[in-house]
């Protein structure tokens, strides 16, 4: 077993990683004097990893959407009863999620710590599903589907994305569609199931009042060795314009909503870290709350408080989405379009840039407190193999010339898709 | 080690609530305006918070108070409006990293609560009210947001639930108000409203953090209100919601694809920890009854959980259900409320809903908002009980406690969202 510590010193704070002889990687951080202790154990599977081959199968083959999704439903069932039911004797409060890029089983308490993760460790390991229990859920994932089919900041979304990419299927909704997962069975599950829960595919995560030695203990009762089957995902490959430049909808709301992306080409590992950082400075830089462009646009009532702006990337996909409500959302766009050119040209605020470190590394600290936010930040690191403390240097250590070029790598003002949700014309419907 | 707990009265119907937490690495003062729900004010009263925290008179543009908020280290102001039984909060929140993790030591968080004790009584005028433009922004987004009240709909069907639930109370109103009045407010109307909450609404301060700052901030908030020419109108109460003699059923129509339920029940129960537990093991959680036969047993709903609202006196039940499955999940519903009114429920499921609750309340103690929350529930409610003292006496409700809670409730309304074909 290799362990090492890993330290940060400008913050003072420290962690654990442990490379278990079952491949999975453990990530422990203790917090001193806290009542909860957060868990989760993820896997690199979500919905995107539709496509794939390990040695046992040469040949790539893909799968319907939304089998990452429906097995976290499914392990949620052990052979004779519901995971929650086994949670229910330590008090712990149990979830999971299942994003693009993976799937995460996780809990929080204040007691029982050892007997919560010993549940999460086992049912994480023990698939069971039969036809039946697999066809039950269709209805339940179904209702999911559908209730977010009346959801129009989910919809604007997943219209820009699919506007933006051809290929990739991070277009595809996460829960996959009503069509899709009627083709789902109990042996593509399993399927899917062993090639993606292998522990040489997985990290553990805990941060909060625990005992590292207490933790590896269990560890090494509880995981189950198994032959790394050197899996292999894949994408069709995505060219760097957009599929379409507007995508619109109607629903029941009382503004227009809209999306605005830039297409850009995602890197991999600290490159992509690095790259997410750099582009943050410059979505801050260009258009956050202290900007003049902000101002500007929320003075001429083209914006309200709801505009904001984030990174969006992944495996295969990269991009920086403005989102908010306007009246008028493609002149939003066109401004949008015109600022970006025109700080290419004249350069951006480097004031500006030195206040949005400071903030930006407070916002960082802050996350400190929280033993959610920490145990999430060091699966994500995990995941893609950089230190959980990589963000708060990078942070620390980017330059304004950083920023300048990153703006002009990542903002192709020709790739830009934009989804509108318009709301619903009652006098046109009527005629 | 316990969050340490203080409260001391700094003027005429202002408190000053001290939570010592040294696993904290930011600090974070709240401060809390009092004042009773009404449709004429409420619009007003929503737009003000926004008003405070986007400027002031030092700082007289939000775009030059951000920059002043990022230079010390990404510190936030945020204004904020919520309810609490009948009684419209108006809250301004500030919060920054420990003076200790500052690059060079610097005092940031006394100088953030000096900005903040600004926002709130120094603001930033011209004439005889707020700046106009400015004022003119936040009112558009009131009505934007009132308007916008629609488009998520299970909180949507959860406020037309609530006019239907507390009628006539002000509970019934919606905490932004509703656009008739807010397309009247000006400026000058809006300052006024302001001059008089800040003289007269019950103020409640909080401050969540190192123990090196409370005395600093206290003193600088207590200087600050000393200022003001108080004329206290009294603390806020909240009445228990009357039951009506006929269930009120009300179905409304929109462009859905999902229904969205709202069931409202009644009760004058006033053991709050047995009704906390009652609900717990009947909606609260992952393994109550309505998960685990409504959603999981009988795939009715795709959500369906109960929740309190202890000022009213009012358990909710809230679900999103196929427009077909109605009936039946109504039906299943009052079935399992039935079952806990009968004692059917076994010590098992009372224990884990026991445990779920201790879980939850033994963990407030680590985060800022939530320890600050927690004591101005207390305080509203004229206790300061510890989440531990709470806990304390949740081990000692027994399964007779939860039966009379579930007893004590009656059905009052039941409100439907539901799809237009579905209706017609």
């Amino acid at each position: 077993m290799k362990k090492e510590i890993v330290k940060n010193e400008r913050t003072g704070e420290q962690y654990t990683y442990i490379k278990h002889p079952t491949g999975l990687d453990i990530f422990i951080w203790k917090m001193e004097n806290y009542n909860t202790t957060h868990a989760l154990f993820g896997t690199k599977y979500g919905s995107i990893n539709t496509k794939f081959k390990t040695k046992n199968e040469p040949d790539f083959i893909t799968v319907p959407n939304g089998i990452a999704h429906y097995l976290e439903h499914k392990l949620f069932e052990n052979e004779d009863c519901d995971v929650f039911s086994l949670y229910a004797k330590t008090g712990a409060s149990a979830n999971a999620y299942t994003s693009f890029d993976k799937t995460c089983y996780l809990f929080s308490c204040t007691d029982n710590v050892y007997d919560s993760l010993e549940i999460l460790l086992n049912f994480v390991q023990t698939p069971y599903f039969t036809e039946e229990t697999v066809r039950k859920e269709q209805g339940i994932i179904g209702q999911e589907i559908r209730m977010y089919d009346d959801n129009a900041g989910w919809r604007v979304f997943f219209n820009m994305l699919q506007g933006m990419y051809k290929n990739h299927p991070v277009k595809i909704d996460i829960a996959g569609t009503v069509e899709s997962i009627a083709q789902i069975n109990a042996d593509l599950l399993y399927k899917c199931y062993y090639t993606f829960y292998n522990l040489n595919n997985m990290v553990l995560s805990i941060a909060g009042n625990v005992d590292e030695d207490k933790v590896l203990e269990l560890c090494d009762k509880l995981l189950k060795n198994n032959d790394d089957p050197e899996l292999e995902t894949a994408f069709e490959p995505e060219p760097d314009t957009v599929c379409r430049s507007e995508v619109t909808q109607q629903l029941e709301i009382s503004m227009p909503m809209f999306n605005i992306g830039f297409k850009a080409r995602p890197e991999n590992g600290i490159e992509a870290v690095r790259a997410e950082i750099e582009t943050n400075f410059v979505l801050s830089l260009l258009a956050d709350e202290s900007s003049e462009f902000y101002k500007k646009l929320y003075d001429d009532g083209l914006i309200n408080s709801s505009f904001s702006s984030e990174v969006f990337r992944g495996d295969g996909y990269f991009c920086s989405i403005f989102g908010g409500e306007s009246r008028e959302p493609r002149l939003v766009r066109d401004k949008l379009i015109e600022e970006i050119e025109r700080c290419k040209i004249e350069g951006l605020d480097e004031e500006r840039f030195n206040i949005i470190k400071r903030s930006y590394y407070g916002a960082l600290i802050r996350d400190l407190n929280d033993a959610e936010a920490i145990a999430t930040t060091m699966i994500n690191a995990g995941m893609e193999k950089v230190s959980a403390f990589d963000v708060i240097e990078t942070v620390a250590n980017v330059t304004f010339e950083d920023v300048e070029k990153r703006l002009k790598k990542q903002f192709n003002t020709d790739n830009v898709t934009i989804s509108i949700i318009e709301p619903i014309d009652v006098k046109e419907e009527l005629s | 080690m316990a969050v340490k707990f203080d409260r001391k009265k700094i003027g005429d119907g202002i408190h000053f609530t001290t939570l010592i937490n040294e696993r904290q690495k930011t600090n974070t003062v709240m401060i809390h305006l009092l004042t009773p729900l009404s449709a004429e004010t409420a619009s007003v009263n929503a737009v003000i918070p926004y008003i405070l925290c986007g400027s002031s008179k030092e700082y007289p543009t939000l775009t030059v108070l951000n920059k002043k908020l990022a230079e010390l280290y990404g510190a936030v102001i945020k204004g904020s409006v919520s309810k609490l039984g009948d009684t419209q909060v108006l809250s301004l929140m500030a919060g920054c990293i420990n003076n200790k993790y500052t690059f060079s030591g610097e005092q940031i968080t006394e100088e953030m609560t000096g900005i903040l004790a600004g926002c709130l009584t120094a603001p930033n005028i011209v004439g005889n009210g707020f700046e106009t433009k400015d004022f003119e922004l936040k009112k558009q987004e009131l009505l934007d947001d009132i308007d916008a009240e629609i488009n998520e709909k299970r909180s949507y069907a959860f406020k037309r639930a609530n006019m239907n639930i507390f009628r006539s109370e002000p509970a019934a109103v919606s905490v932004k108000g509703n656009r008739e009045y807010a397309e009247k407010l000006t400026a000058a109307s809006a300052y006024e409203q302001y001059k008089k909450l800040l003289a007269a609404a019950q103020i409640e301060v909080f401050f969540v953090g190192a123990g090196n700052s409370a005395n600093n901030c206290m003193n600088i908030l207590a200087e600050t209100f000393s200022k003001i020419d108080r004329h206290y109108e009294g603390d806020n109460h909240s009445y228990m919601s009357p039951v009506k003699s006929d269930v009120c059923r009300v179905t409304e129509a929109y462009d859905v694809a999902q229904s969205k339920m709202v069931m409202a029940f009644k009760t004058e129960y006033d053991n709050i920890v047995s009704i906390k537990l009652m609900n717990a093991i009947f909606g609260a959680t992952p393994i109550s009854k309505l998960f685990m036969n409504v959603r999981e047993k009988l795939s009715l709903c795709y959500y369906c959980s109960s929740g309190l609202n202890d000022k009213k006196g009012v358990l909710y039940v809230d679900s999103g259900v196929e427009h077909t499955n109605v009936g039946k999940a109504e039906a299943e519903i009052l079935n399992q409320l039935e079952a806990m009114k009968c004692g059917d429920f076994t010590d098992d499921e009372m224990e884990n809903a026991r445990r779920a609750l201790i879980n939850s309340w033994k963990g407030v103690e680590d985060g800022a908002r939530s320890i600050a929350d927690w004591y101005f529930n207390q305080s509203y409610s004229g206790r300061s009980c510890s989440p531990e003292k709470q806990i304390e006496m949740l081990m000692n409700v027994t399964r007779n406690d939860v039966i009379e809670a579930a007893r004590s409730l009656k059905l009052d309304t039941v409100y439907v969202l539901t799809g237009k074909e579905a209706a017609e």
